[in-house]
């Protein structure tokens, strides 16, 4: 069975910032959102990198382990969805996730937060695969087309893969010979590899 | 002390309904303490994704999916290798061909467990975890952030230990307060009812105390849907817990400004009687008198020690949550992402611990203490309860009718 990842070479991100917008577009993703960013770190040195992120769809996802509402959902391909419908907005998904992904709506009445919303690996959520009802709260469904996530599909340089985990690793590794140098998988530990000691 | 007319044990009905309440709670407790154990605590596949054909049953073509997905995965590599992009639209999925998720019954951790496992390949190419924080040319808040596995801790903090903690204590606490009542049986106004009253506490003082309850009650029973409702409402189905959990999420909010609001005017109107003196001590080293008929009843006050733990845990408990709330209603305005996140674990900490507390102030104001009810609610109590229980007080008030 795949396992479906993300992985940002941060050796060939250039901060476009192309998978952020392209990902606002397809989706529609409201205002005060967005389901992707690129962060640059050590900006301006000479180990300055960009790296793209955004929901990592962990394995073991601790999202979902403390969402009070089963709002939050994992499927076998490892895609991490959520059902809007149950959200309540306490926040405990973004406080438990390691990469900041939960985004919520401009803070409502008496600071509430609104309904949650992140990266559903263009893979839409629970209502009916490409529906209206399901555009307007998730955006596009891509998988049920058989196609991968826009933000990757879209990079200029590839630096963003995504896809089955073994086959985006080969890629990767593969490169990083070619060009005999990389700085690892950004994240990867975190989200899919918690108890390996590395 | 005179003779005791009244006994604790002879309130039967009283004690068969603690021991029934004590046998649920065990049950209860058991329950609990098997779901710390039953190791279901990792996140586990709900759905699985299959290829279906326009029309045609689904399946049997699970490993279709999956081909196309990997298929698609090769695109992304070197264009020198997969060639130029594909010209038809719809290239992975053929034509009428989707794929869709159907849910998955049963828990089986066969599949994150495999996926946690990599090779040694796969393990040289991981980049330490690490917190990573750098900037970002995009205006949201919290734009910057790469990585913070402390959410792997906080997710441990909350969904395993706090909240399975926090129904051991709340659960234990009630448990034993039941065994309590079948054991002893009510704290009887030994010498039976005077059938005189003494004015305890005036309207104002009634009125806030139930406001100030009304809320608590409504804040816990709120917070109890948001932190157990997994366990104690889907069972009985998902939409009815995204149902509660709405109306808790609100319950809570409108019972915050009653609640805030009572713990002050509480703290302004009783404070002065609650500071702690070395009566308190005499009284907590005799255990109230509450394990006995025949006394001896150590002397008190107005309130005696173990109302002034009930006032104090309802001050500094009431301002810690209250604090914390506020701090959580407003993301990003008080505190920052990390600490929102450990302040809101301090506020599930404490709240356990407060409704464990309140429920032994529930039971001695109810059915733990015969007359003590009358104190808040008509706001008048017995004579000889107010002699029992709170000696020096009803001096002072003698004292005072008979200057009179
Ligand atoms: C159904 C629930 C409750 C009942 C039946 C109840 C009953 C009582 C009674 C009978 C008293 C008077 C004791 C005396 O004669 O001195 C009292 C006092 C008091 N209550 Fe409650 N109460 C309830 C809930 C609460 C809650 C939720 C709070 C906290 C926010 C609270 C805070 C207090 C405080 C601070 C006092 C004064 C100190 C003391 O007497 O312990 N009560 N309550």
């Amino acid at each position: 069975m795949a396992r479906l990842k993300f992985l940002c070479d941060a050796d060939r991100c250039i901060e476009c910032n192309a998978c952020a917008t392209v990902c606002k577009n397809e989706h529609e993703v409201p205002w005060g959102m967005v389901r992707r960013r690129v962060v640059t770190i050590n900006d301006g040195e000479t180990d300055e990198r960009s790296v793209a992120v955004s929901c990592m769809h962990c394995t073991d996802a601790p999202c979902v382990a403390v969402c009070p509402t089963s709002t939050l959902y994992q499927t076998d391909l490892g895609i991490v969805l959520h059902d809007k419908d149950n959200c309540i907005g306490c926040g405990y998904c973004f406080y438990a996730c390691p990469f900041g992904a939960p985004q919520f709506p401009e803070a409502t009445l008496m600071g509430s937060r609104g309904k949650m919303d992140k990266c559903t690996y263009c893979a839409g959520g629970p209502e009916e695969n490409g529906s209206e009802a399901e555009f307007k709260k998730y955006g596009r469904n891509r998988i049920a087309e058989g196609k991968l996530p826009i933000c990757a599909e879209v990079c200029s340089t590839r630096a963003l893969l995504a896809g089955d985990g073994d086959v985006v690793g080969e890629i990767y590794r593969e490169r990083v010979i070619h060009r005999g140098y990389g700085s690892g998988a950004w994240g990867w530990k975190t989200a899919y590899y918690p108890d390996e000691k590395s | 002390m005179s003779d005791v007319i009244v006994r604790g044990r002879d309130f039967t009905a009283y004690r068969i309904g603690g021991a029934i309440a004590a046998a649920l709670l065990f049950a209860a407790l058991l329950w609990q303490t098997y779901e710390i154990f039953d190791g279901d605590a990792m996140t586990v596949p709900e759905t699985s994704w299959t290829a279906v054909n326009d029309g045609e049953g689904s399946g049997e073509n699970a490993v279709l999916a999956d081909d196309i997905l990997v298929a698609r995965t090769r695109l992304l590599d070197e264009r020198f290798k997969t060639g130029p992009s594909p010209e038809e639209p719809g290239f992975a999925a053929q034509a009428g061909q989707t794929l869709v998720e159907e849910p998955i019954d049963g828990y089986s951790k066969a599949l994150p467990e495999a996926w946690m496992t990599g090779d040694a390949e796969m393990l040289r190419m991981l980049r330490p975890g690490q917190r990573t924080e750098g900037l970002s040319s995009l205006p949201y808040v919290n734009a910057a952030l790469f990585e913070r596995p402390e959410g792997r801790d906080w997710r441990l903090g909350m969904a395993d230990f706090i909240t399975h903690l926090g129904a051991l204590v709340i659960l234990g606490f009630a448990f034993l307060l039941a065994l309590l009542l079948a054991i002893r049986g009510r704290v009887p106004i030994a010498e039976g009812r005077a059938r005189t009253k003494v004015k305890r506490f005036g309207f104002l003082e009634r009125a806030t105390h139930w406001m100030t309850a009304t809320s608590f009650i409504g804040l816990a029973l709120t917070g109890i849907v948001i932190a157990y409702g997994e366990t104690l409402i889907l069972p009985f189905g998902g939409d009815l817990l995204g149902q509660a959990g709405w109306i808790a999420t609100w319950g809570h909010a409108v019972c915050f400004p009653p609640f805030a609001f009572g713990i002050l005017i509480m703290g302004i109107m009783w404070v002065g009687r609650n500071i702690p003196d070395r009566l308190d001590w005499i009284w907590l080293k005799n255990g109230g008198g509450l394990f006995s008929d025949e006394g001896p009843n150590p002397p008190a006050k107005k309130f005696n020690a173990g109302q002034k733990l009930i006032f104090w845990s309802a001050m500094l408990g009431g301002i810690l949550m209250v604090g914390t709330g506020v701090m959580l209603m407003f993301p990003f305005f008080f505190l920052g992402l990390e600490a929102q996140a450990w302040v809101m674990l301090g506020h599930a900490t404490v709240a356990t611990f407060l409704i464990a507390i309140f429920i032994g102030h529930i039971y001695i104001g109810t059915v733990g203490m015969q007359g003590a009810i009358d104190a808040m609610w008509s706001g008048r109590v017995d004579r000889n309860w107010a002699k029992e229980h709170h000696e020096l007080w009803l001096k002072d008030i003698e004292k005072e009718e008979t200057a009179r």
